[in-house]
């Protein structure tokens, strides 16, 4: 115990402000996507950034392409209430603005299950009922629309 | 050619989307090292990933910068106090273990004192009390053995003079 309160990092302030002004607004929108509650989004927001900067080296001088992987995917784990929830790939759900618009049902389906709720391609292609290729295909032909449709 | 083939497959979105098998995890990391193109694509990729996050993302409500750094602090605090503490006790111990060492010789040694229950006080009380009534009777009876056997003694020494 002792030695793990000992190797405890702790983050500058400077850093703990650059990191919240750059991450804290989409850490929020994907945990409302996660969550749909804004209240309880904006308190696991404060928790999972909080544990993150304790946990994670931040500073504006480390890999920034990496560090919103790493976040998002260290955020779906502290939600696990949430994403182990039985609800396949609920597309009826209220996701934030920007971008879904432009996916049909099942590229929408897909993309929230695996983005929101890490579920695996094998998972969605039993679920589903069609073969992994085409979750895979799908997937990425959402993910592409998307990237067009925000000019990338 | 075979590696835009590699590019289209979607295998870099299953990567960036975080559900890779371990294989095809060790297969983009590879590929990464081995193509530029693929890691140029795979970079692109994740700063657009990023980018769409940022067109989905929701402001959060004023003061939970505030909050955050609260509990941070918090924490630290905490963490701070436990390690002082840990430090301060474990000095103490440390430097006491070393004084005792120096003025004292370790001998293993057992209490000559024993807890007993007050109500036995009572019990000893009247031990002693009986024990005295028993030692004025043994005494007493002594006594009057004796005076009795001067009486028989002189008793048999009238009856042998009465004979003669």
């Amino acid at each position: 115990m002792f030695k793990a309160v000992l190797n405890n990092r702790s983050a500058e302030p400077k850093n703990i402000r650059w990191f919240y002004d750059q991450y804290a607004p989409m850490l929020l929108g994907y945990i409302n996507g996660i969550v749909q509650n804004p209240q309880k989004s904006e308190d696991h927001l404060v928790a999972i950034l909080t544990s993150f900067v304790k946990d994670v080296v931040v500073s504006p001088e480390k890999n920034r392409l990496n560090m919103w992987l790493e976040l998002r995917q260290y955020a779906q784990s502290k939600l696990t209430l949430y994403t182990a929830k039985d609800h396949p790939s609920n597309h009826n759900q209220s996701v934030p603005k920007g971008g879904l618009d432009v996916l049909d049902d099942l590229q929408k389906r897909i993309f929230c299950a695996v983005y929101y709720h890490g579920k695996s391609i094998q998972y969605l292609a039993t679920t589903i009922g069609c073969d992994e290729s085409e979750i895979r295909n799908q997937l990425k032909l959402s993910i592409d629309k998307m990237r067009r449709a925000s000019g990338n | 050619m075979e590696i835009n083939k590699i590019i289209e497959s979607g295998l870099m979105e299953t990567y960036v989307m975080g559900i890779a098998t371990e294989e095809e995890v060790q297969k983009v990391l590879s590929l990464k090292k081995e193509y530029p193109a693929f890691k140029a694509a795979l970079e692109q990729l994740e700063y657009d990933m990023e980018v769409l996050a940022q067109n989905m993302s929701i402001e959060p409500p004023a003061g939970t910068l505030a909050k955050i750094e609260q509990e941070i602090n918090e924490i630290q605090r905490q963490n701070q106090a436990v390690q002082n503490n840990f430090n301060s006790e474990y000095s103490y111990d440390k430097n006491h273990q070393e004084n005792k060492r120096e003025k004292y010789i370790e001998v293993e040694s057992e209490s000559n004192q024993m807890r007993v229950n007050k109500a036995w006080k009572w019990v000893f009380v009247a031990v002693f009390v009986l024990g005295k009534i028993f030692l004025a009777f043994a005494i007493y009876f002594y006594l009057e053995n004796r005076q009795i056997k001067e009486q028989i003694k002189e008793l048999k020494i009238e009856l042998k003079q009465k004979n003669r």
